[in-house]
């Protein structure tokens, strides 16, 4: 079958599941919609996989005389996300549908829920294939508000409806800036089509335009200061659905940015250190707001802020390479991003789908109210345990191949480049470390918080084991993690043919990069003998301990003999002096009424604290704010009369025909 | 291969010769050398009590802690001889092997439910991170000046020759001591001695460990102290013949061990609020070394 066929296949399926899938019956809704799901993700993976061992394949679609030709592509770059978007969605459908089964009363939302699920999954490989502007923007909103809609789920609770409307707001500034940057293409070249934003590139500036696109995308990808959206929506979307959003949805906005960036011209070491600088801010950012907070789903979304990051500066690698025309670097900075795209879309599903079954176990997303889940939740525990150590770079997970593949890139730009540069380098190295770090502080609270101990409040009863369907996906993806990590080589291949289609690799680079293939087999080799190493301490302890006599008894509290659940560290405690340490990045707010001097029988008071994001708490909500009360001076045009309005659309009109008469438009 | 040898004889030694110039310096004999190691061996045959509400994590993490130690030894090389694992970018390979084994000490001591350790894990946690951008610049700088990303590659072809360059190996040295230091959880941040569970760092993470786990962990301390003391030979070695090699090493090691011990004699640990300060200072330390070796690469405009 040809390619176009298998796209129109696909697009006749999505409206096929559409349409059928509200009129089946409720029970066999979650199964067609997840088989929906699968074909097209069979169907699309087909042509990419051909494209990423061979050639590109295109056609052009007649388009209506408002959108001109529409140019089709799937290229090496669209064929490596499309598959890692399929990867992603077949396992969130298929968690889905357990994940699903606890809200079945609501008929009518399911209906919608997975009609919606099978055509963002079908939007998502359109936004990677389409090659016009005005029909990107098309499928981009079209992913955007299925999205939404699968955020929507619970709609009855507040705060869910709060996060979807901040989340469809944010969403649609992110699309003026597209819009104006197509438009801008458009004006100079004359169409929509992609290459004539290669062609402005060429004859313009390059920072301008990329500023508009990188605005538009960040706030997709969740750069700072564009990221608030993320820690709400995330906590608020079913578990599937935040796994899938954090997983891929995010991804799209680095595939836009990828697809701008590799089509820049000049102006490209401004544009590389500066998105190198910002990348680097957000990991940091991140990264410190997800280690205090006490919501997993929230400390989950912004670790995806703290990821994107690290995807950025693989990104701002590859720029710098190229404007200093050092190509091994660019090539290591372009497979780091592409490499950490996939990496991150696999744990962060992983950690999501984990954290779905706690929640969905305890109906809680306090972990301090959590504690020795690994008791009810073995499985669980360990699919957790693996995300977090993967998260964390930690070998022989798939997360260090690619913080690897970064510290080489800074490395190797400290080599080459100028003062200003190194220095930038240097200062990313040592931040890539503290990120490493914090990171490493992070999931050992999470884990150690939610899944170790005992149960700081009484734990639900009949706590169990995930159902089995929950479990098979998170299966499927340690499974991809752990032979990522086992042979980083061939995956490496992978993407060096996908940043190879991108870049002219000269002899003397080639050489450079051969001793990146060694050190990636090594890092195999010797994960792996890491592995029988632990095996291997684990079995002469075992070994020896059976000698001697073993006994069990309580934990050892220091001679107080009466310890309680309730005393045992918590999440905040265990943060606390790092949120001392960077109070002044993640601020404290605490709520409590102090004890008056008069009061000599204080009545029973209640204390809280939470810590707010810098960046909504001082920059955007107070524009908001401002913002607001200046738009109070013009309520007089909205003053709720019929005659009013009438009278707004005949001075239009007359204007409208005025400047027509006039010769204005 | 060789490193690997050397490195396991002298962690039988380092931390008596610690507890040794310990003794020396406050008037008594001590015990012998040997016999931290002695101990070990004893604790090896011992039987064990674990706590109830222990998962497996409690039980596998002493020997994933162990094992990443090892595998991190592994990588460090002697002199001209690169250590059994060797490649580009080992050094980082190297850090986050350590790191796996801090991850599994820090959630077996949160997994006793003890609120002491969960505090020492959370004091550890903070603690590592902080040190682990010195140790990145520092790497990072070296690996700038020789053109480099090896350790074996950067210790042999780096030179001593200008006024900067021995100002960069004293500095160099001296943060790696603090690192050591640190990361062994020893006197200025942490005391070993301290029989308040409130102050501990290390020793009270490991509470609830006992026999055959309790014996890794104390000998993984040495090995660690025995680790870092090699990475700090490695700078002297450079190019010297085998036997005056093996003589730096030893003498290394056991200066090294000597002013550990004299350090612990003659300085109180900090107050836990200013542990954080000083371990970041390193980290400006580090961009001293990379600062200096910008100036000897003549990259100053």
């Amino acid at each position: 079958m040809e390619f176009i066929h298998l796209i129109v296949a696909s697009l006749i399926l999505t409206g096929a599941g559409l349409i059928a899938i509200p009129f089946l019956p409720a029970r066999a809704r979650a199964s067609i919609g997840f088989f929906f799901v699968l074909v097209n993700a069979v169907l699309s993976s087909i042509p990419a996989f051909q494209v990423l061992g061979g050639n590109p394949l295109h056609f052009v679609l007649e388009g209506s005389p408002f959108f001109g030709p529409i140019p089709v592509q799937l290229d090496a770059l669209s064929a490596w996300f499309i598959l890692i978007v399929n990867f992603t969605c077949v396992n969130g459908a298929l968690y889905g549908i357990g994940y699903m089964k606890a809200y079945a009363e609501q008929r009518p939302s399911l209906a919608l829920h997975w009609a919606m699920f099978v055509l963002f999954h079908a939007s998502m490989i359109w936004v990677c294939i389409l090659q016009h502007g005005l029909a990107f923007l098309v499928a981009w909103e079209i992913m955007t508000i299925s999205s939404l809609l699968l955020i929507l789920f619970e709609y009855r609770k507040p705060e869910t409806l709060q996060a979807g409307l901040n989340y469809l707001v944010q969403m649609h500034i992110g699309v003026v800036f597209l819009s104006a940057a197509f438009i801008w293409s458009y004006l100079e070249g004359g169409s929509f089509g992609f290459d004539a934003i290669g062609h402005f590139f060429e004859e313009n500036r390059n920072a301008w335009l990329f500023l508009l696109f990188f605005v538009g995308f960040g706030i997709k990808a969740g750069f700072i200061p564009l990221h608030s959206w993320l820690p709400h929506a995330h906590p608020a979307a079913p578990s599937h659905v935040s796994g899938v959003m954090s997983g891929v949805i995010v991804k799209m906005g680095i595939y836009g940015m990828l697809r701008v960036a590799l089509m820049l011209e000049n102006d490209l070491i401004l544009i590389g250190a500066s998105l190198l600088a910002l990348s680097i801010a957000t990991g940091v950012y991140g990264i410190l707001n997800a280690a205090v907070h006490r919501d997993f789903k929230k400390m989950l979304a912004y670790c995806t802020i703290e990821n994107v990051g690290m995807i950025g500066a693989g990104i701002g690698l590859f720029l710098l390479g190229k404007g200093t025309d050092h190509m091994a670097l660019a090539l290591i900075g372009l497979s780091a991003a592409l490499l950490h795209t996939l990496n991150h879309s696999l744990y962060k599903s992983l950690l999501f789908f984990a954290a779905g079954s706690v929640y969905q176990q305890t109906h809680t997303r306090n972990m301090e109210k959590l504690g020795g889940l690994i008791r009810h939740m073995p499985q669980t525990a360990f699919f957790f345990l693996a995300g977090a150590l993967a998260i964390g770079g930690l070998p022989p997970f798939n997360g260090f191949v690619s913080e690897f593949l970064l510290y080489t890139g800074f490395i190797a730009g400290l080599k080459t480049s100028s003062f200003y540069l190194s220095t930038l380098m240097m200062l990313s190295l040592g931040a890539l470390a503290i990120i490493g770090g914090l990171s490493l502080l992070t999931f050992t609270k999470n884990f150690g918080i939610i899944f170790l101990g005992s149960p700081r409040t009484p734990l639900p009863k009949g706590l169990s084991e995930a159902p089995f369907i929950m479990r098979l996906p998170q299966f499927a993806i340690v499974g991809a993690m752990l032979s990522i990590g086992l042979f980083p080589g061939f995956f490496l291949s992978l993407v060096k043919r996908v940043s190879n289609s991108f870049l002219h690799v000269g002899e003397a680079d080639a050489i450079a990069l051969a001793g990146l293939d060694t050190s990636m087999s090594a890092i195999g080799l010797y994960s792996l003998v890491f592995l029988a190493l632990i095996a291997a301490v684990f079995f002469i302890r075992k070994r020896s301990m059976a000698k001697a006599e073993q006994t069990f008894s309580s934990t050892w509290g220091c001679g107080y003999v009466a310890p309680k659940p309730g005393m045992q560290y918590t999440g905040k405690s265990f943060s606390k002096a790092l949120g001392k340490l960077f109070g002044f990045i993640i601020s404290e707010k605490k709520n409590y009424t102090e004890i008056q001097p008069g009061e000599v029988f204080p009545k029973e008071r209640a204390h809280s604290s939470h810590y707010a994001d810098f960046f909504e708490n001082t920059a955007i909500d107070k524009g908001t704010k401002h913002l607001l009360s200046g738009m109070n001076f013009f309520q007089f045009i909205q003053n709720g009369r019929v005659q009013y309005y009438v009278l707004y659309g005949v001075v239009f009109i007359l204007l409208v025909f005025l400047a027509t008469v006039f010769n204005l438009i | 291969m060789l490193s690997l040898v050397l490195i396991l004889l002298a962690s039988l030694f380092f931390t008596g010769i610690i507890i040794r110039a310990k003794s020396l310096v406050s008037g008594r004999k001590g015990p012998g050398i040997f016999q931290p190691m002695k101990d070990v061996i004893r604790l090896w045959k011992k039987g064990s009590v674990f706590s109830r509400t222990t998962s497996f994590i409690f039980q596998i993490a002493p020997s994933v802690y162990f094992a990443s130690v090892l595998m991190a030894i592994l990588v460090v090389p002697f002199g001209k001889a690169p250590g059994l694992i060797s490649f580009q970018g080992d050094f980082v390979f190297f850090a986050y092997v350590l790191a796996l084994g801090k991850f599994f000490s820090i959630i077996s001591a949160l997994d006793t439910g003890s609120s002491f350790e969960g505090m020492g894990a959370s004091r550890e946690a903070l603690f590592s991170m902080l040190v682990e951008p010195a140790f990145f610049i520092m790497m990072g700088s070296f690996a700038m000046l020789t053109g480099q990303s090896s350790f074996h590659d950067i210790f042999i072809s780096l030179h001593f020759g200008s006024q900067i360059s021995y100002a960069l190996g004293v500095l160099a040295t001296f943060l790696l001591i603090m690192i050591a230091m640190i990361e062994n959880s020893r006197m200025p941040v942490d005391d070993p001695k301290t029989h308040l569970e409130l102050t501990m760092v290390h020793e009270v993470m490991i509470l609830d460990n006992s026999g055959f786990d309790l014996g890794l962990i104390l000998y993984a301390t040495n090995l660690k102290f025995a680790m870092y003391g090699a990475l700090i030979a490695n700078f002297f070695v450079g190019a010297l013949p085998l036997a005056w090699a093996v003589l730096v090493f030893f003498a290394v090691q056991v200066v090294f061990a000597m002013l550990a011990g004299l350090l612990e004699s003659f300085s109180a640990r900090f107050r836990m609020n200013h542990n954080a300060e000083f371990i970041y200072t390193l980290t400006s330390l580090s961009l001293l070394i990379f600062f200096g070796v910008l100036l000897l690469m003549g990259k100053f405009i």
